[in-house]
């Protein structure tokens, strides 16, 4: 990846299957209400990719100065399977580390890249996923950490 | 008749060409003193419209009317004074009675209207010229009509409750009940708070009249579990009492609980009425928690066939299970149940929905189904290590306490979370012995447990350990030790509102060996009993019913309620959920009877 389009079109890929991922999981869902809970993160990993094709179409900039709150909730959570009869909690748990393992990976590309453009276009993709995962860490603070 | 008298007339008309002998207006503006009962001044953001006043005023001169801006407020009626100056004898009881020191009087006394109609005016809505007097009469400070403080609440001290599982309350004497209820206003306020709409005032009036039968009349029209509700209610009518402004509130849990123990349970039948006509229809309820009772015990009234399916060995669910006997004594929990299924209602224990019974076969054979099943599934920590032998279950070590039960925990006890489960397993560790270190994410001022058992807790010497998140649980090599890393957070607002979130820092880690570890960060539902293709047609978000009108769920025949279906979970909630429930499934099952509505 050598250009700022092969870039965002690996990220809006990932968000592309990402959404797959929730909808397939949807269908095999056996717990009361799982079905749509999955289908809403399936829609929000959809309205990722859809800011992804207005960052490429100019239509949208990336933030890469952003300071994003980390609330480090996943980062000691252990890993679950994406089991059928998944819970609340654990399909929380699934979609918050996959946001940081995303987040990882363009923070890492960003470090290795000496050309400034793609550095800062990487560092705006990290920036991004830095937020979807506070989404996520948000959602299992009010929800699951209810009297904790 | 004198020719002078028959002239007199034609000479009066001289008269009118003369100066007039009387003024107009006073020459000068006399000021009323300052501390004269003049013309009314009320805060009306302050005031809550609990209408002591027109209730004290012996010349009816006072109406409570409504007004618009204040409608809907919590803990507020909506209402406002409107005096008739046509009727005020300007007296002032209505300053010394306001529950909310909103009223005052200004110094102000001439008021010139030709329309005698002006002169009814709503003080504090209406702009009038002495609106900001500070002059005129104000009730002193200190002075009261009723006593302000509650009468005190004989409890055991912290000292002697953690040596027992005895009732840390003793209950009020005849004559402090009485003392405690002579301060109550009756304003309502409490009704309208109330999830399930009590009849505060009303039972209050019997304490004062000495007829405890009434008061359990009243009470059981709205509430089956009094004995229960009398101990652990979460009191929100409490926290709206208009006494309780400028004073404590009335002490109405307590007052609750008075009525029910003067009266013995072989009296229910006679004072309660249980005449019962049969209707004809059957209905199911899952779980005998204070929902499912709640509903069973207001259908058994109305005349249904009632059967409660009940995983456990005995009724109550949470209340049983979940509320140590220090706060809910069993006898007192029993009194309630008793006397619901002594009007007929059927509780069949041990049987699990799903296993013994097929939830497909209730639907078949009952005319309506009401679910409340509650939240029994403990939430995970999810964090490393948390398998460990040694990490216990806040619900299942109050379930164990309440089975009479060694739950094991040992002589050093951490507990994680800041809920009421947290508290009472931290306080029931004290009780077996244990010294408890109570580990909470946020600050003890974000706790969700009530801040009477956070107060308590405290009292009997829990260490309450705030903006502590674990992060690992660890083995020790011992069976009968674990231990836990945790570090400290700090609070950071977060960017979209809301309440603030705790942040870990890294850099500041701890660790803490103990004998055990008690998880109780929260509680989900269990509804894996409702078969698939039900599942798909009732509204279900993160594992809760969204009932809709009299607690409807998608399908005509189910309703659903209690904390599987609300957001307060808290007892009192449920009860209203199963009475609401009740009057749904009658109103759906009877509806020739609600024609004309």
């Amino acid at each position: 990846m050598n250009t700022v389009d092969e870039i965002l079109d690996y990220a809006i890929e990932q968000e592309q299957q990402a959404a797959d991922f929730y909808a397939e999981l949807a269908l095999r869902a056996e717990k009361a209400g799982m079905k749509q809970v999955l289908l809403d993160f399936a829609d929000e990993e959809m309205s990722h990719k859809k800011r992804l094709l207005a960052v490429k179409n100019g239509k949208h900039e990336l933030t890469p100065e952003e300071e994003v709150l980390d609330l480090k909730i996943s980062d000691y959570l252990v890993e679950v399977d994406a089991t059928d009869d998944i819970s609340y909690q654990d399909a929380l748990i699934i979609a918050m580390k996959r946001e940081r393992a995303a987040y990882e990976l363009y923070t890492d590309m960003a470090a290795n890249i000496p050309d400034s453009h793609l550095k800062e276009v990487i560092t705006g993709l990290a920036k991004e996923e830095a937020k979807h995962k506070l989404f996520f860490e948000s959602e299992y603070d009010d929800r699951v950490l209810m009297d904790n | 008749m004198s020719l002078k008298d028959l002239l007199s007339p034609f000479f009066v008309w001289q008269r009118a060409f003369e100066k007039p002998w009387t003024n107009m207006r006073p020459i000068e503006e006399r000021p009323g003193a300052p501390a004269y009962r003049g013309f009314h001044i009320n805060l009306a953001d302050s005031c809550i419209g609990c209408g002591s006043c027109h209730t004290i005023c012996q010349n009816e001169a006072i109406d409570m009317v409504p007004v618009e801006e204040f409608s809907g407020r919590p803990g507020d009626s909506g209402l406002r004074p409107r005096f008739d100056y046509g009727r005020c004898c300007w007296c002032a009881l209505c300053v010394d009675i306001c529950t909310a020191n909103s009223l005052h009087m200004s110094n102000e006394y001439t008021w010139l209207a030709r329309d005698p109609t002006d002169y009814h005016f709503t003080a504090g809505v209406e702009e009038k010229p002495w609106q900001d007097s500070e002059l005129g009469y104000h009730r002193a400070e200190g002075y009261h009509l009723y006593p302000p403080k509650r009468i005190d609440m004989d409890m055991l001290t912290a000292d002697e409750s953690v040596q027992s599982f005895d009732e840390v309350v003793n209950g009020y004497s005849e004559e402090q009940a009485k003392l405690e209820a002579d301060r109550c206003v009756e304003c309502g306020i409490c009704v309208a708070t109330c999830p399930a709409h009590m009849d505060v005032p009303d039972y209050i009036r019997s304490i004062r009249d000495g007829d405890f039968e009434t008061g359990l009349q009243l009470m059981y029209r709205t509430n089956p579990f009094p004995a229960t509700c009398g101990r652990i209610c979460t009191h929100r009518c409490e926290e709206v009492c208009p006494v309780g402004i400028t004073g404590q509130p009335i002490a109405i849990r307590w007052l609750k609980r008075f009525i029910v123990d003067q009266v013995d349970s072989i009296d229910y039948a006679r004072i309660l009425d249980s005449e019962i006509i049969e209707n004809g229809h059957k209905v199911a309820v899952i779980g005998a928690g204070p929902g499912g009772l709640s509903a069973a015990y207001y259908l058994r009234k109305k005349g249904y066939s009632v059967t409660v399916y009940e995983s456990q060995e005995t009724g109550g669910g949470m209340l049983r299970y979940g509320v140590p006997s220090y706060r809910l004594p069993d006898d007192a929990l029993d009194k309630d149940i008793d006397y619901i299924i002594s009007v007929g209602v059927d509780i069949r224990y041990n049987t699990i929905i799903g296993k013994d019974v097929m939830f497909e076969d209730l639907l078949g054979e009952y005319d309506a189904i009401f679910l409340s099943t509650g939240l029994s599934v403990p939430s995970s920590m999810r964090i490393n290590g948390e398998d460990h032998p040694r990490v216990l279950s806040g619900l299942q070590v109050l379930a164990d306490v309440a089975r009479g039960k060694d739950p094991g925990i040992g002589r050093k006890v951490a507990v994680i979370g800041g809920g009421n489960v947290a508290m009472d397993a931290a306080r029931v560790s004290r009780r077996l012995g244990a010294d408890v270190d109570i580990l909470y994410r946020r600050r003890i001022s974000e706790m969700p447990a009530d801040p009477e058992e956070i107060k308590e807790s405290q009292e009997e010497k829990c260490n309450l350990v705030e903006k502590a998140i674990p992060v690992e649980i660890m083995d020790t090599g011992s069976k009968k030790q674990v231990t836990i890393k945790w570090g400290e957070a700090e609070m950071v607002q977060d960017p979209k509102g809301g309440r603030p979130r705790p942040v870990l820092q890294e850099d500041r880690m701890h660790t803490e060996t103990y004998d055990c570890i008690i998880s109780a960060i929260g509680q989900g539902s269990n509804l894996d009993f409702i078969t698939p293709a039900v599942q798909e047609q009732l509204a279900i978000e993160w594992g809760k019913f969204t009932p809709g009108e009299y607690q409807r769920s998608e399908l005509e025949k189910i309703f659903v309620g209690g904390d599987v279906a609300n957001r307060t979970a808290d007892a009192i909630s449920a009860i209203e959920d199963g009475h609401h429930a009740a009057r749904g499934i009658d109103r759906f099952l009877k509806p020739g009877a609600y024609a004309e509505n």
